[in-house]
């Protein structure tokens, strides 16, 4: 029974750091209206990004990640028009073109990082990697390592800044115009294209500087993608697509359901689980656990 | 029309007199192997191209129709004509199982679910003893390659020749495809649209399992990644985009040309493997930008350009009369 | 007075707490053609979608031939015998316009051929034969209107619903679709149209209904409803037509 506290701690700790990669999903999802199933090779090349600029500048990957953050926000905003001329393509559906052409990118990044990078897990050393605290009450006893904790801090300021930036300045006012009535927004003077570039540039960004929280907590692979590919779009799902508000608490239940099968029962069946809950809410509410979804 | 018939009836024949003219096994073996990507890829292409769903875990379907067939081989002791409905069977449970949720929804959440199903299968599949874990299982050996060939030849005609009736000659076809143009207006003519998703779900899915065990019987032996594993989706959908969405012929001819390649590529180059991967990624990314419609699409869709300028109008006393056929 | 074919009692639709339909009420015998009009916004096209069946009504009911129909899904509906067009036209783009009447047919007739039969016969009332193995998206705007009239008539229905089928046409095209709906009164359909050109209302419907707020506001013949001082007031400052 005292592993509870533990778990529960750990399931927090891990949902944190979810919610940057589902909520930059999000708001692609938004504006765009684009399922990309390359999220999890951001995630995977941004990692990678972090774990050798450790190696040649010995930097902490806390203190790189405005770096990384800036380097996939550039090719972000650079590829977004290509997507864009897939989405908005007269020809056959682009909706399913969308689809499938993310489809391929996830693809080539895989390869590429497989040819690039090896088959082999690194991690990204962290000056606090190796220290923890304890807390003890009763027969209670819990340890919250640091770098799991600075990544929960790191996600929670990410989240208020995008909140900041989506209610208090211009910029969030017409991404959210854009998001509600596309056609509309693209009326009032609103260059419909030039903000989905930024959006989509803060969507790798964010996925790519959690890939380096990702692996200086647990591992990094080229082959790391496809699992949190399936992650986010969970996340999204059960938080209702494009409902942002959503995302912290199905972010924090997956991190639940997560530490709860390491602990518990038996870790290879957390995707199992992981299904079965997103089969079960794409059954009973579609539009995600508070009904909000699009 | 008459000509495309024509053409199908000869290289089936010429298919048909392939073992008694190419003895070497390898070969055998690639020509059987490139017939089976031809099933997996129009199998995929009924959902994709037709219906306007896609699924990224074609390869569970595959995956459960070759374990279904082991298990039942191996611990029933069935005989493999025996098993081989049931793995079909077994792949079509699932397409109702993973359906009745998702094709209600847009097809956003339809391709993301498949894709986490069958992660999630391979992870059952990996772990369970039953099926070996990661080791697999072997099947009883059966060694004679002309009558694989001759099996996977007749299985995959039959496919072909029962989408072909259903999707370009009966009534099916022009229901799904209603749904994949405007679900709302096919909803408004009568169709249910989840209904009929769930029918082309079920029809790419049943025969994508019984390939998967002639598959399993042939090889002999299968394990997650082979069976499970994401390439067998990855190259379905290759091959099927690159040869033309919403066709039969087009991807049987993507197939072609993508498995030749990689048996190529592989053979070749197999210090390279990985370097596949951004190949088929490529191409896939490439096939959207620049052929929307497919090798297959492009091609047929410049004759057709050329030959309306031949094209005669139809006839006023035919359309009075109301007898008029396309 | 015979038996009306449709009986709207008392319909309400909520999005997210706002009424765009509320308490509304009116009902249509055989043969009639009931012209549902009110500025933009009034409610008309979401009223559409609650009578063929693409949304629940919150509150009321609706009766079809005297049988509950709230809440029965579109393609129940449509083989009960209501067709409907849609405001933003929705043709099945990629295919042929013949296809997309024969798609219709199906309904009624489940064999290819006899479909493909009374799909030719449709066009040929709706003047679209000649352009029967064009695809769908090559037609003009008017070409489409005209498509999904098609379509919703290979459904054999009795009741009619038309979403703005005239409006955006030139004026030779909306008296060919004028002329259209009349004789398709003719054959006996009945006919409830939303259109926002007054001129087409009030020549061609029996009745009308008016809608303001989501409230039916009016209802009666088109003279006396044109006199209506509340009608008046809510088409205030809406160009007159």
């Amino acid at each position: 029974m005292e592993l509870l506290p533990q778990a529960t701690v750990d399931g927090l700790l891990i949902g944190g750091i979810y919610i940057t990669i589902a909520i930059g999903f999000s708001l692609a999802y938004g504006v765009m209206h684009i399922i990309d199933f390359a999220v999890g090779e951001w995630i995977m090349l941004g990692a990678f990004l972090g774990y050798y600029l450790n190696l040649w500048s010995v930097l902490d990957p806390f203190i790189l990640l405005p770096a990384i953050f800036l380097v996939f926000a550039v090719i972000g905003y650079l590829i977004q028009p290509l997507v864009y001329r897939v989405i908005s393509g007269k020809k056959g559906n682009p909706v399913l073109m969308g689809l499938v052409f993310t489809f391929g990118l996830a693809l080539m990044f895989r390869g590429a990082a497989l040819t690039g990078f090896g088959f082999y897990s690194h991690s990204i050393p962290s000056a606090i990697s190796q220290d923890s605290f304890f807390i003890e009450m009763g027969s209670v006893f819990i340890t919250i390592p640091y770098v799991r904790l600075a990544g929960l801090l790191y996600a929670i300021a990410i989240t208020l800044v995008l909140h900041f930036v989506l209610k208090k300045t211009d910029f969030g006012r017409a991404v959210r115009a854009l998001s509600q009535h596309r056609e509309a927004s693209g009326l009032m003077g609103i260059n419909a294209k030039r903000i989905s570039s930024y959006v989509y540039g803060i969507y790798v960004g964010l996925s790519a500087m959690t890939g380096v929280i990702i692996g200086s907590i647990f591992t990094l692979n080229a082959q790391m993608g496809g699992e949190y590919t399936i992650l986010a779009f969970f996340i999204v799902v059960l938080a209702g697509m494009g409902y942002l508000a959503g995302v912290p608490w199905a972010a924090f239940l997956l991190g639940l359901v997560q530490s709860f099968f390491l602990i518990y029962l038996n870790p290879s069946y957390t995707l199992m689980a992981v299904f079965g809950i997103l089969f079960t809410i794409l059954l009973i509410s579609p539009k995600g656990l508070f009904g909000r979804g699009v | 029309m008459s000509r495309k018939y024509l053409l199908l009836i000869l290289s089936f024949g010429a298919l048909l007199a392939v073992p008694s003219v190419i003895h070497d096994t390898f070969f055998l073996r690639i020509i059987t192997e490139a017939i089976l990507w031809i099933g997996l890829a129009i199998s995929w292409d009924v959902l994709a191209g037709y219906t306007g769903y896609l699924n990224f875990g074609h390869g569970a379907f595959f995956g459960i129709g070759a374990y279904t067939t082991a298990l039942l081989m191996k611990l029933c002791g069935w005989s493999f004509f025996l098993a081989l409905p049931f793995a079909g069977l077994a792949a079509g449970a699932l397409a109702v199982i993973a359906g009745i949720p998702t094709l209600r929804l847009k097809g956003a959440y339809f391709a993301i679910a498949t894709w986490a199903l069958s992660r999630a299968i391979q992870q059952v599949a990996l772990v369970m003893d039953i099926t070996g874990g990661p080791d697999g299982m072997r099947l009883p050996t059966f060694l004679h390659p002309d009558f694989f060939y001759y099996l996977m030849l007749g299985v995959v005609a039959a496919i072909f020749a029962l989408y072909w009736f259903l999707l370009e000659k009966a009534p099916f076809g022009l229901k799904v495809k209603a749904i994949r143009e405007d679900d709302q207006s096919a909803m408004s003519l009568g169709l249910n649209p989840t209904w009929i998703k769930l029918q082309a779900f079920i029809l790419s899915a049943v025969p994508t399992g019984i390939l998967g065990a002639i598959y399993a019987y042939w090889i002999t032996y299968i394990d997650p990644a082979s069976v499970l594993g994401d390439l067998v989706t990855d190259q379905a959908v290759v091959m099927a985009v690159f040869g033309g969405l919403g066709t039969l012929i087009g991807p049987a001819i993507g197939a072609i040309i993508i498995y030749l390649f990689k048996t190529y590529f592989w053979a070749y180059l197999s210090d390279y493997q990985v370097l596949y991967l951004i190949i088929l990624g490529g191409v896939i990314a490439a096939s959207v930008v620049f052929l929307p419609n497919g090798l297959w699409g492009t091609i047929s869709g410049y004759l057709q350009t050329r030959n309306a300028v031949k094209q005669k109008p139809v006839p006023q006393e035919k359309i009075d009369k109301g007898v008029h056929h396309v | 007075m015979s038996e009306p074919l449709l009986q709207v009692n008392a319909v309400t639709k909520t999005f997210g707490g706002l009424h765009a339909v509320f308490q509304v009420s009116f009902h249509i015998t055989p043969g009639e053609i009931i012209g549902l009009i009110g500025p933009n916004g009034a409610g008309k096209t979401t009223l559409f979608n609650v009578i063929s069946g693409f949304y629940a009504p919150n509150k009321g009911q609706i009766l079809f031939n005297g049988q509950d129909i709230s809440g029965k899904p579109p393609y129940k509906l449509a083989v009960l015998g209501i067709g409907r067009t849609f405001q933003v036209v929705k043709p099945f783009a990629g295919l042929t316009v013949l296809e997309n009447v024969i798609i219709a047919s199906f309904a009624r007739h489940p064999k290819r051929r006899q479909a493909e039969q009374h799909a030719w016969m449709i066009l040929e009332t709706t003047g679209l034969a000649d352009r029967a193995n064009a695809q769908a998206s090559s037609l003009t705007l008017a070409g489409r209107k005209r498509l999904e009239v098609s379509k919703a008539l290979a459904l054999e229905p009795t009741l009619l619903l038309l979403d703005e089928v005239v409006a955006g046409l030139n004026p030779t095209e909306a008296d060919r679709t004028i002329e259209l709906i009349l004789s398709l009164r003719d054959q006996g359909i009945t006919i409830l149209i939303v259109e926002h050109i007054m001129r087409v209302i009030m020549n061609i419907s029996d009745r009308v209904v008016v809608l303001n707020f989501g409230q039916k506001i009016a209802e009666g013949v088109p003279r006396d409803v044109a006199k209506d001082s509340g009608v008046i007031q809510a088409y205030l400052g809406e160009a007159p037509q």
